[in-house]
């Protein structure tokens, strides 16, 4: 080692994936299979009832340019699961590339999954290419939300550089049945302000709910908006309910979210999202 | 055709999006009509703002992009529709692309003498289209400008703006059109984005507004 040599200035960059699989046996959906590596992790906490929840977590403590994470959960026929992220993901300022966020679900036939990760917040300059893509074999349905915050209130902090791409993607036995490709760089957040594009808001949700039947939950969700400082709106058509909200802060977004869920699913927020 | 009359493809164009070609576009608002409500948007430069946004990030250019697109020799239409129908955010947007693309294949597949599926209406522009031998961002532009001109034409009954304020704002967001378009012309399908949550939020909320002139 030459002492005069400084130290590699070589970012850390994080790797992960975490896929989890599970089966319906006897009753009860099941682990049956569970591979981590890198930064990834994922655990199935004890839960009351039937519905088991898969936590996933990135260790790697944010994401930042050329970092890579991928979530994938499988359910076979039959499947009912919740599946959230541990804590809130952020993304920092990128140094070089973006970081890229798979999350890959598939839910098998008559299967149901809730996908509740928590919000992601991002910081100036942050660099975020997100997919999410879900699955749907026939008679399977999905219940997905996205949160964002733009940089921290608390902090005063206003994001002004960003490149954000966040897209979901269901698909029906193989079939494009939604596609919600959000994205904000520099020129969009320029035009923020805007009453078309966020109004000056600086935290926005999207739920969707993809499957038999759901659109007979456009009167229940319509009638869970309306928590103060949120705006709100529903829609439901051709086999999905999509809703948008929209804040000054994440705070009042959460607690709209936590309505809606309640209202949509019988009971709100993941247990971990509590903590 | 466009050999023996080098113009016989734009006149056909320019026929196709013409305010009196039975499409029906007068009755859609794309959402304008809930902003208008609101109070947000409230004059010109509200509705010159409000479109400039909508065109750049959000259904314009998207629609632009679908249409280059559709206007690709041996272009996967099936496909495309599956496509256009899952980007739309909400039931009226939905409808709106949908009834209008139906209407648009009927009428011009009246005109050329062929039966033209029914499809979103960037789609249907750009299956009818692709004969006449016109350049992508040529084509593209005049979708876009008339997608401009049908809700600065809502506007001006809605908000209401003189006409000559109207067509003030259609002239201001021409240099947007055409840029928009060029890019357009050359994007590929995975670069269709969104940032305009607010329009598709004005979509949904224009479904429980009370008193309505507009579809959408």
């Amino acid at each position: 080692m030459n002492a005069h040599v400084p130290p590699p200035q070589v970012m850390q960059r994080s790797h992960g994936e975490a896929s989890v699989a599970m089966q319906h046996r006897a009753g009860r959906t099941r682990l049956a299979d569970l591979r981590q590596q890198g930064s990834a992790k994922a655990f199935l906490p004890r839960v009351d009832g039937a519905v088991p929840e898969v936590v996933f977590l990135n260790t790697s403590g944010g994401l930042t340019g050329g970092d890579r994470l991928r979530f994938a959960l499988t359910l076979s026929a039959g499947c009912r699961a919740v599946a959230t992220t541990q804590t809130a993901e952020r993304a920092y300022r990128a140094g070089q590339g973006s970081a890229l966020v798979e999350v890959a679900h598939s839910v098998g036939a008559g299967g149901w999954l809730d996908w509740l990760p928590q919000e992601t917040i991002l910081y100036q300059g942050a660099a975020l290419d997100r997919r999410t893509v879900i699955d749907l074999a026939p008679g399977a349905g999905c219940l997905l939300l996205e949160s964002v915050v733009l940089g921290r209130a608390a902090m005063g902090e206003t994001v002004t550089g960003l490149a954000f791409r966040d897209t979901r993607i269901v698909r029906r036995d193989g079939r494009l049945a939604l596609l919600d490709p959000l994205a904000f760089g520099d020129d969009a957040l320029a035009a923020a302000g805007g009453t078309a594009i966020l109004g000056g808001a600086r935290a926005f949700a999207t739920l969707a709910m993809v499957g038999p039947a759901v659109q007979d939950a456009l009167g229940p969700a319509r009638a869970a908006l309306g928590e103060p400082g949120v705006e709100g709106s529903a829609s439901a058509f051709d086999g999905k309910l999509v809703l948008r909200l929209l804040a000054a802060d994440g705070w009042p977004l959460r607690r709209q979210v936590a309505r809606v869920l309640a209202a949509l699913r019988g009971q709100a927020l993941p247990r971990v999202w509590q903590n | 055709m466009s050999d023996a009359f080098p113009d016989a493809g734009l006149l056909s164009l320019v026929q196709w999006l013409s305010p009196a070609f039975p499409t029906g576009g007068y009755a859609y608002s794309h959402g304008l009509e809930w902003a208008v409500a609101q109070g947000e948007v409230a004059d010109g430069a509200g509705v010159e703002h409000w479109l400039a946004d909508v065109l750049r990030h959000g259904a314009g250019r998207a629609d632009g992009i679908l249409l280059a697109h559709a206007l690709e020799p041996g272009a996967d239409m099936a496909a495309l529709t599956d496509l256009a129908r899952a980007l739309a955010p909400s039931a009226e947007r939905l409808a709106e692309t949908e009834q209008q693309g139906a209407a648009f294949a009927l009428a011009t597949g009246a005109v050329l003498g062929v039966a033209l599926a029914p499809r979103p209406l960037p789609l249907a522009v750009g299956q009818a289209a692709c004969t006449l031998g016109l350049p992508k961002a040529q084509v593209i532009t005049l979708y876009l400008h008339a997608f401009a001109a049908n809700l600065v034409s809502c506007a001006t009954r809605f908000v209401p703006l003189g006409q000559n304020e109207g067509q003030r704002v259609l002239a201001a967001l021409h240099p947007l059109i055409q840029t928009i378009a060029q890019e357009a012309a050359m994007a590929p399908l995975d670069s269709i984005t969104t940032s305009a949550f607010r329009a598709d939020m004005a979509s949904m909320l224009h479904e429980t507004l009370d008193v309505r002139i507009f579809k959408t």
